[in-house]
């Protein structure tokens, strides 16, 4: 990590909330990503930039233990588990993932529904949940019956976004929610998690569009063929040419 | 040709369409939570004639008991088969291959030691209702017939209520749609897998003890049945319940109307004909297939 994104970590208030060690991670013979200490704190919005097959979304997936991995991944003090994606999303820590991963022939309101699975029957708690949802993405109330795989693709992503909210995440993790997208929706969905990561919930954002996260985030961690190539405080970025800079060193 | 006795033939085939669909449901609710095709499921059709029957003649429980009991215990052999043979396969990823002959397996263990257990004698049950046919211009339906349909259809509507309403069914549908972001969502995926297959056991075993009134079980008459609710889920499109039950309602009565003309020595040549027809025009079945 450099000086200046150690100093734009500290000065985000940063104790770090999910903290991985040495996280590697391989698909059988393959090493998809080479050991890497990442970092979340509290509040923070840190985004994971990189071109494609750079090991983003293996860095996701490996945080949350769906994949073969090495090292180890704190949040709030306590090692997550490995391959039970189920103990780790009851931990509080829940992926939008890449392709948003709805249930397309089930209605709105079933995969809103689902996303509170854990929540059991506290109707006051859902009530609130699906407020805050209603509140962010009005568009998914009027469209409650409607089968979520018949929506477009914007929609599915608030949708994907919605869901992953109904489970009151302590942190928020998105695989590319702009993939797909027209820019118009991918500011519309990046202003949400703006709003989101105010109100304080913390969000690791995975994207290709670097300038957009660029905008939001407090820290971003560059990769490269599976390795951490740089951890830029998006304050020192002014210009796309210094961006590349990055990209290319 | 006689109508009545075409009219017979259609009842009669209807009667056995629906056991055939409840074994086709069988292997679609296992399919969706785990992509498992379950060779198995055949056992549990003969568990729940074979267990009902020991239940009520040899234990002399009351009927209606024995065959509670027999649904519970089959639902449970499901859950035990799932935990010793099914799971440990499904974490590792065993291709599909693997785990059909580990079913198949499954079916031959059950059969070998339900035959050690009891005996290679058929086994029959009084049928639910001891009253005489009833006629309909000249088709003599028998009361068992009528459990049958009205109780396959009781349990296809209830099965579908289940799934539409249930936090636990939406649950399962969503297991069968994508696992992964299932368990993203915190629903535990390999409960899911567990009550899949007690649910499945559950079917076979009352589509067995509805069955075993109007013919006979034994140790041996789980093959059969499995491959004719295979066939009835693969006409009615891998993966969909609804589907495989109009399947197995198609199956019986094609079957029995070709039995009227060409003789029962080609059932079983008529059900595979069906199942090649299906596969070679149709392969996605009568509702597409689910995946």
């Amino acid at each position: 990590m450099t000086a200046t994104a150690r100093s734009a970590a500290a000065s985000a208030g940063a104790v770090p909330i999910l903290a991985a060690q040495g996280l590697s991670a391989r698909y059988g013979q393959v090493q998809a990503l080479a050991p890497i200490d990442f970092e979340v704190g509290a509040g923070e919005l840190v985004a994971v930039l990189g071109p494609n097959g750079a090991g983003k979304s293996t860095l996701l997936r490996a945080i949350l233990g769906l994949v073969a991995t090495g090292g180890e991944v704190r949040f709030l003090g306590t090692v997550l588990p490995r391959r039970n994606p189920v103990a780790v999303a009851s931990r509080g820590v829940v992926l939008v993932p890449e392709g948003r991963g709805i249930f397309g022939p089930m209605t709105v309101l079933e995969n809103l529904e689902l996303g509170a699975y854990r929540l059991g029957r506290d109707a006051q708690e859902r009530e609130r949940r699906f407020a805050r949802v209603y509140e962010l993405f009005p568009r998914l109330k009027e469209r409650l019956g409607q089968a979520a795989g018949s929506m477009s693709g914007g929609e599915q992503q608030m949708l994907a976004i919605g869901r992953a909210l109904m489970a009151d995440p302590r942190i928020l993790l998105l695989d590319e929610p702009s993939l797909g997208l027209a820019p118009r929706v991918t500011e519309e969905i990046l202003e949400t998690l703006r709003v989101l990561n105010r109100s304080g919930l913390p969000v690791v954002l995975v994207e290709q569009r670097a300038p957009s996260a660029l905008k939001l985030a407090h820290r971003a961690y560059l990769l490269s063929l599976g390795r951490l190539a740089a951890v830029i405080d998006p304050r020192e970025v002014h210009s796309h040419e210094q961006l590349a800079q990055y990209y290319f060193a | 040709m006689d109508f009545t006795l075409i009219g017979q033939s259609l009842v009669s085939g209807l009667g056995i369409g629906c056991v055939y669909g409840l074994i086709g449901i069988g292997f679609c609710v296992i399919y969706n939570a785990s992509g498992i095709v379950n060779f198995a499921q055949g056992a549990f059709v003969m568990l729940g004639g074979m267990i009902t029957h020991a239940l009520f003649v040899r234990v002399e429980l009351p009927y209606g008991l024995a065959i509670l009991l027999a649904v519970l215990i089959v639902a449970l052999i499901g859950v035990v088969l799932e935990r010793v043979v099914v799971r440990p396969l499904w974490t590792r990823n065993a291709p599909m291959f693997v785990m059909i002959l580990a079913t198949l397996a499954a079916q031959i263990v059950i059969e070998r030691l339900t035959y050690l257990a009891a005996d290679d004698q058929p086994k029959t049950l009084p049928v639910f209702t001891d009253v005489p046919p009833i006629m309909l211009r000249g088709i003599a339906v028998n009361i068992q017939s009528l459990w049958i349909i009205t109780g396959s259809l009781a349990i296809v509507a209830l099965l579908a209520l289940f799934f539409k309403t249930t936090r636990t069914g939406k649950a399962m549908r969503a297991c069968a749609i994508n696992r992964e972001a299932a368990a993203l969502q915190g629903i535990p995926v390999h409960s899911m897998l567990a009550l899949a297959f007690a649910l499945s056991a559950g079917l076979g075993a009352v589509a067995g003890i509805m069955l075993t009134p109007t013919q006979y079980t034994a140790y041996d008459v789980g093959v059969p049945f499995a491959i004719s609710g295979f066939i009835a889920a693969i006409i009615g499109g891998f993966g969909r319940p609804f589907g495989a039950f109009l399947g197995g309602l198609m199956l019986g009565v094609v079957q029995a109307t070709a039995i009227l003309y060409f003789g029962a020595g080609l059932k079983t040549v008529i059900a595979l004909s069906i199942l090649l027809l299906f596969l070679f025009v149709r392969p996605s079945g009568l509702l597409g297939a689910a995946k």
